[in-house]
C-alpha cells in the first residue's frame, strides 16, 4: 500500500513498486509543484554593452546562452536523484529565454531528436576536443564563426552544470543529502557514463539544457541508449532492477511539470517529449532489454505521461512485449502508442535511407518519424479540406458545376491538381535557402537562425561548420503534412454516391444545399450521414478514394525532388488543427455543417466509425502508408470496460498484431470514459492527474481548455461506438 | 441467413477478438431478454419517433398503409398492418426505421468474418449468436464448416433448445460453446422463458459427451435466479461435464429496452433487476466452493 495514488479507471489497478519517497516526488509533480516557477522568471535580461545591437547573430546568441546558463534559476527538488531543470518561462513559448529590453531576440527549435549517444560513450570533453579540430580546420571561411560558436556553446553549458554541482555541494554539505546527485554531476556529461546512473544523468543534464534555451529535442531510443549501461552494472552487481527502476522513474518525474495559467489550450506540459522503446538496432537485433520493460513499469505505475511512449513493434517482437505494452495501455491517458516496425524500415529504406540508418528511426519528440539526431527536420501542414471547398469547388458557388465536372473521375482529377499545386507552393517556400558554391555545388542554406545548442547534439553539424538549420545534419527533411484527409475522401464519396452513382441529387442541387448549409434539406443530410459506409468502416469503395489521393498527394510530394538540400517525403496529420480549421469550413457532402469539428490525423470522421476499431484499422491499413515516409497516425479512443480484465489484455494485443500484419503505421490509443472525462470538466481538482491523449502529445486533461476538453469527450465518445458492445442473448 | 447483427471487435462473447453474427429467431422468451428483435422469427419493423425528421418518405412507400401522415406531419405507425416488407427502412434517411433482419447468404456472412482475420490470433474466431442460432441449424452448419476450413475460430452462443440431430455434426466444426444455461429450476425456467422442457439439459450432455468444449453462462438477474438453489443447481450440472471449461456469470443489463421499446413491446427493463456485487460475489463463491472456475464482472450501478 502507498499513501500516494494516481489516476486509474475503474476496474483496474495499478501496481506499488517505488518507494514511497519516489512515489511522493510523481505525485507532487503530478499534482504542480514544479514548473509553475517557470512563470515568475520568463527570461534573463541581457544588460548588454553598448554595440551589441551591431554584432552578428551568431555572437548575440552565443552571449545570450552564456547569460542563460549564467543566470538561469538553479532548482533542486526534494529528494530528486536527477539535477538539471529548465526554469524560464519564454522557453515554454517556443523562444530562447532572452530578453533585450524587455523582447526576446531569437526563436527556438523543435522537432528534432537530440543525438545523445555521442555524449553519453564521449562525454563533452571529447567533443570539445572535436570542436577545437573543426575550429581549425574551418578557420578563416564562412565556418569558423559557427565553429567558435560551438566551442562558446560548451563553455556556456560547462558553467550551468558548474552551478548546479555548488548548489548540490551546499546541500550536501549541509546535511549530506544529493551526495550521488552530486558525484554524477562532477563526471558528466563532461566525461563518459560510466555506469546506468550516470547514463540516465548525463542524458537528463542535456536534455534539461536544450529545453532551458528553449528547445524541444525529442529523447529518441531510451532503451537502446540506456540498455548497455543497465546490463553491465547488473552483471558486476552494483545495481539492482529495482534500484534503477527508481533512478529512471526520476527521470521521467523530472519530465512532469505544470506551466500552465497561460493562454496555452493544448495543455500544460513542460517537455512531453515523445520516447521510443523496443525494435531492432543498427544489426538487426532486437534491442528490447530491461530497461525497454522499466519504462513500461513506470508509465504504468505513476500514469506519468509527459513522456508519450511509442513502442516499436513487429511481426517479430517477443511476445512479452506486446502483452506489457497491451497491460499498460489499458490503464489509459494514451501514455504509450505503436509503432509498425516492419512497414515503416520499408518505407523508410524505400526512401533512400541506408538501411543501417532505417533501422534506429526514432520521432522528433511527436510521432513524425526521423533518423535521430542526424535530420533537420520540418513539416508543412495544410488542410485538404479547405483546398476541395475553396478551390476545386469554389465555396460552391459556381453556376454549372456539371459542365467542369461531367463525371467523377473529372471532379477527382480536378481536385488532384489543386492538391499538387498546392504542395508545389510548399516546395517553393524553401528554393531560396539555398546557398551555391562556386561551381555551382550545393553548399548548405543561408544562415538564418541561431542555434548552436541543437547543433551540438546533431551528428555532422561541428564536423561540418554548419548548423543545424545550414545543411549540418546529414538528412534535411521539409514534410509536407496532408490534413483533413478523411473529410476531403468522405465529401468525394458522398459527392460520387449521390449525384454520379445514385442519382439522388444534381451536383448544382447539391451546391446550392451546401452553400444553404443543409437549411431545409435534413431529409439529405440525414440520408448522407446515415446511408453510407465513410472512410473508416471497411468500406473498399470508400478506402479506395482515400488511396487513390495519398497516391496522388505522394506523387505531388516526390515531384519536389531537387537532388540537393531539402527532400520532402508525404506525411498525414491534423495534431489539432482540425479546430482552428474548423470555423472556416464549410458544409460538407458526408452530412456535416458548416464549423463543424472535424477528423484527426489518419483518422476517421467523427461518428463514422460505425463498425469498430478493427474496422477502422482496416480502413486505414488500404492507404498506401508506405509511401506516407514520415508518418501516418491512426488514433483509437476505447472505452475503458471494454479493456477490462485478461479478455482486455487479449484483444489489445490481437488489435496490435492486426495493426502490423495489415501494415498500419502509427497508432495511439487512448482508454477515456467520456462520463469521467467529463466529470472532470466540471471538478479538475478532483482529477489534477488525468491524462488524455491529445494527438501527438498528451495532457493532463484539466489544463486543457475547453474547446480542447470538448473536442477530446467528443472522440471518446466516438470511441465507445469503436467497440461491439457485449451481445449475449442472456 | 437471417441475420439481424454482425458485431466485430467483440470481446465479450467467447474469447479473444471475434465477430458476432447474431441471427433472428428463437424457441424462448425469456423475460430479461437482451436482444428482443432477435426473438421473432420474421422480419420486424424497429421504429425510433426520436430520430425521425418529418420527411413522410416512408409513408409514400408503404404498400400496406402502415405507415401514413400522422398528428403534426410525423409519421403514424401501425405496427398490426405493417407486412414486414422493409420499404419504408431503404427509404428512411435518419433511421428512424430499422429493419430487424438482412437476408444475407452463407458467403455473405463469411466475408464480414474474414475480414478481421487479421485481428483473430489463435483464440479469437466467429460467435453464432442471437437469438438460438441453431434454429437456422443448416446454414449455421455451413457457416462454421467454412471458418473451420479458414483456420477462424468457432463459436456457437446457444440457450439448448435445438434439433439434437445437429450434435454430430456441431462436434465436428465448433471450438466452443457458449451455453446460455438459464436456469436449474424447471419451475422458474418455464416462468420466466418459456421452455416447455428440459432439452437444454439433454443437448448439453449430448455436446459434451460428443467431445464439444462448452462455457456455463448464466445470466443474473435480481429476485429472480441469484440464490443459492440456483448456484447448486449449476454445480451440479457442472459435476456432469467433461469438457466444461467454466462458468461465466452476466449481470443483468437493460440495455435490450430501447430496442423492445422501438418494436413497439412493453418495456419490463429496471435497474432493480441488476444484481449487486455481493450477490455476484456470493453466487460466485457457491462455484469456486466446489473448485469451478468462475469468470464474472461485478456491476457497477448498484
Amino acid at each position: 500500500m502507498s499513501e500516494y495514488g494516481f489516476y486509474t479507471p475503474e476496474g483496474f489497478s495499478r501496481p506499488v513498486r517505488l518507494s514511497e519517497t519516489t512515489r511522493r516526488f510523481a505525485y507532487e509533480s503530478l499534482g504542480h509543484k514544479y514548473g509553475l516557477d517557470t512563470k515568475r522568471v520568463d527570461a534573463v535580461e541581457l544588460d548588454v554593452e553598448p554595440g551589441f545591437d551591431d554584432l552578428p547573430p551568431l555572437e548575440q546568441y552565443d552571449i545570450a546562452v552564456r547569460r542563460i546558463a549564467e543566470r538561469a534559476p538553479v532548482r533542486i527538488c526534494d529528494g530528486e536523484r536527477l539535477s538539471g531543470a529548465a526554469t524560464l518561462g519564454a522557453a515554454i513559448r517556443h523562444a530562447v529565454p532572452v530578453s533585450l529590453k524587455g523582447n526576446i531576440i531569437c526563436p527556438s527549435l523543435s522537432h528534432l531528436t537530440a543525438d545523445f549517444d555521442t555524449v553519453l560513450s564521449e562525454g563533452l570533453d571529447s567533443m570539445r576536443a572535436e570542436a577545437e579540430k573543426a575550429l581549425s580546420r574551418h578557420a578563416g571561411t564562412a565556418r569558423e564563426a559557427f565553429a567558435r560558436s560551438v566551442i562558446n556553446t560548451l563553455d556556456s553549458f560547462e558553467i550551468w552544470i558548474g552551478r548546479y554541482v555548488e548548489a548540490l555541494e551546499t546541500a550536501c554539505a549541509r546535511d549530506g543529502s544529493f551526495a550521488a546527485n552530486l558525484r554524477n554531476l562532477r563526471r558528466v556529461p563532461k566525461k563518459p557514463a560510466a555506469s546506468f546512473y550516470e547514463a540516465c544523468q548525463s542524458v537528463w543534464a542535456c536534455f534539461a539544457f536544450l529545453r532551458l534555451c528553449g528547445n524541444w529535442p525529442g529523447i529518441g531510443r531510451i532503451d537502446r541508449m540506456l540498455g548497455k549501461y543497465l546490463e553491465n552494472d547488473l552483471a558486476a552487481g552494483t545495481l539492482t532492477l529495482g534500484e534503477a527502476r527508481e533512478i529512471l522513474a526520476h527521470f521521467f518525474i523530472k519530465g512532469c511539470e505544470w506551466v500552465c495559467g497561460g493562454d496555452y489550450g493544448s495543455g500544460d506540459a513542460q517537455h512531453y517529449q515523445n520516447l521510443v522503446i523496443g525494435g531492432v538496432d543498427a544489426d538487426g537485433k532486437e534491442v528490447t532489454n530491461h530497461v525497454t520493460y522499466l519504462v513500461l513499469d513506470i508509465i504504468e505505475e505513476t500514469g506519468i505521461s509527459d513522456f508519450p511512449t511509442t513502442v516499436r513493434l513487429s511481426s517479430h517482437s517477443p511476445e512479452a512485449l506486446l502483452r506489457r505494452t497491451a497491460e499498460v495501455t489499458r490503464l489509459g491517458g494514451g501514455t504509450v502508442a505503436v509503432y509498425n516496425e516492419d512497414l515503416i524500415l520499408e518505407t523508410l529504406t524505400s526512401f533512400g535511407y541506408p538501411l543501417r540508418e532505417a533501422r534506429e528511426f526514432a520521432n522528433d519528440g511527436c510521432w513524425e518519424v526521423q533518423i535521430p539526431g542526424a535530420t533537420d527536420f520540418g513539416y508543412i501542414p495544410f488542410d485538404s479540406l479547405a483546398i476541395l471547398q475553396h478551390e476545386t469547388l469554389g465555396n460552391y458557388e459556381s453556376d454549372e458545376p456539371e459542365k467542369r465536372f461531367p463525371d467523377f473521375d473529372s471532379l477527382f482529377e480536378a481536385y488532384a491538381s489543386d492538391l499538387d499545386k498546392a504542395v508545389k507552393r510548399i516546395g517553393g517556400m524553401f528554393r531560396p535557402a539555398y546557398r551555391f558554391g562556386e561551381d555551382g555545388s550545393f553548399e548548405g542554406f543561408a544562415p538564418s537562425v541561431p542555434c548552436t545548442v541543437v547543433s551540438l547534439f546533431e551528428r555532422g553539424c561541428v564536423r561540418r561548420g554548419l548548423s543545424y538549420l545550414e545543411g549540418g545534419p546529414e538528412y534535411r527533411i521539409r514534410s509536407p503534412h496532408i490534413g483533413g484527409l478523411a473529410d476531403t475522401v468522405n465529401s468525394l464519396y458522398a459527392l460520387k454516391k449521390a449525384v454520379y452513382d445514385d442519382g439522388l441529387v444534381t451536383l448544382s442541387d447539391f451546391f446550392r444545399i451546401l452553400r444553404d448549409n443543409w437549411e431545409g434539406s435534413e431529409a439529405l443530410r440525414r440520408h448522407m450521414l446515415n446511408n453510407y459506409r465513410y472512410y473508416g468502416a471497411d468500406n473498399d469503395e470508400a478506402d479506395a478514394i482515400a488511396a487513390r489521393l495519398l497516391d496522388r498527394f505522394a506523387d505531388s510530394c516526390a515531384s519536389l525532388e531537387t537532388g540537393y538540400g531539402y527532400r520532402f517525403p508525404a506525411g498525414v496529420s491534423t495534431f489539432g488543427r482540425q479546430l482552428e480549421w474548423a470555423p472556416g469550413r464549410l458544409a460538407a457532402p458526408h452530412g456535416r455543417k458548416s464549423g463543424e469539428v472535424l477528423a484527426a490525423n489518419c483518422s476517421p470522421t467523427p461518428g463514422t466509425d460505425t463498425l469498430g476499431a478493427t474496422a477502422v484499422v482496416r480502413s486505414y491499413c488500404k492507404c498506401p502508408l508506405k509511401r506516407m515516409v514520415t508518418g501516418a497516425a491512426l488514433d483509437i479512443r476505447l472505452l475503458p470496460s471494454s479493456v477490462e480484465g485478461e479478455d482486455g489484455t487479449g484483444a489489445l494485443v490481437s488489435l496490435f498484431r492486426g495493426f502490423v500484419a495489415l501494415g498500419g503505421f502509427f497508432m495511439q490509443t487512448d482508454i477515456a470514459d467520456p462520463a469521467v472525462l467529463r466529470e472532470a470538466q466540471l471538478h479538475p481538482e478532483d482529477h489534477q492527474t488525468l491524462s488524455v491523449r491529445v494527438s501527438g502529445w498528451n495532457a493532463r486533461f484539466v489544463t486543457l481548455n475547453k474547446e480542447w476538453q470538448d473536442m477530446v469527450i467528443g472522440q471518446a465518445e466516438g470511441g465507445s461506438k469503436s467497440f461491439g458492445a457485449t451481445g449475449s442473448c442472456g | 441467413m437471417r441475420v439481424t447483427e454482425i458485431q466485430r471487435f467483440c470481446m465479450h462473447d467467447g474469447p479473444g477478438v471475434r465477430t458476432a453474427v447474431f441471427l433472428k429467431g428463437c424457441p424462448l422468451r425469456c423475460e430479461w431478454c437482451h436482444n428482443p428483435e432477435t426473438q421473432s422469427p420474421g422480419q420486424e419493423i424497429l421504429f425510433y419517433p426520436s430520430r425521425c425528421v418529418g420527411c413522410l418518405s416512408c409513408a409514400a412507400v408503404c404498400p400496406s398503409g402502415a405507415l401514413r401522415r400522422g398528428p403534426e406531419g410525423r409519421p403514424a405507425y401501425d405496427r398490426a398492418a405493417c407486412k414486414g416488407c422493409a420499404a419504408c427502412a431503404s427509404v428512411c434517411p435518419s433511421k428512424a426505421l430499422a429493419a430487424a433482419m438482412t437476408e444475407m447468404t452463407v458467403e455473405q456472412v463469411f466475408e464480414v468474418i474474414g475480414r478481421d482475420r487479421a485481428f483473430y490470433g489463435n483464440d479469437g474466431g466467429m460467435t453464432l449468436s442471437g437469438g438460438e442460432p441453431l434454429l437456422q441449424g443448416g446454414e449455421c452448419l455451413k457457416l462454421l464448416e467454412k471458418c473451420r476450413e479458414a483456420g477462424i475460430g468457432t463459436a456457437v452462443e446457444t440457450c439448448g433448445f435445438f434439433d439434437p440431430s445437429l450434435i454430430p455434426a456441431l462436434a465436428s466444426r465448433t471450438d466452443l460453446l457458449l451455453w446460455d444455461y438459464k436456469d436449474s429450476d424447471d419451475g422458474r425456467l418455464r416462468r420466466y422463458t418459456g421452455a416447455p422442457d428440459r432439452r437444454d439439459v439433454e443437448n448439453l450432455i449430448a455436446c459434451d459427451r460428443a467431445g464439444i468444449s462448452s462455457v456455463l453462462r448464466c445470466v443474473m438477474v435480481k429476485g429472480v435466479n441469484t440464490g443459492r438453489d440456483r448456484a447448486e443447481g449449476v454445480v451440479s450440472l457442472f459435476g456432469r461435464l467433461i469438457n466444461c471449461r467454466y462458468v461465466e456469470l452476466l449481470p443483468y443489463h437493460p440495455f435490450g429496452d430501447s430496442k423492445a421499446a422501438a418494436l413497439g413491446r412493453e418495456t419490463r427493463g429496471d435497474a432493480s433487476l441488476i444484481p449487486s456485487a455481493e450477490d455476484m460475489d456470493n453466487f460466485a463463491g457457491i462455484l469456486a466452493g466446489s473448485n469451478i472456475r468462475v469468470k464474472y464482472r461485478r456491476s457497477k450501478s448498484v
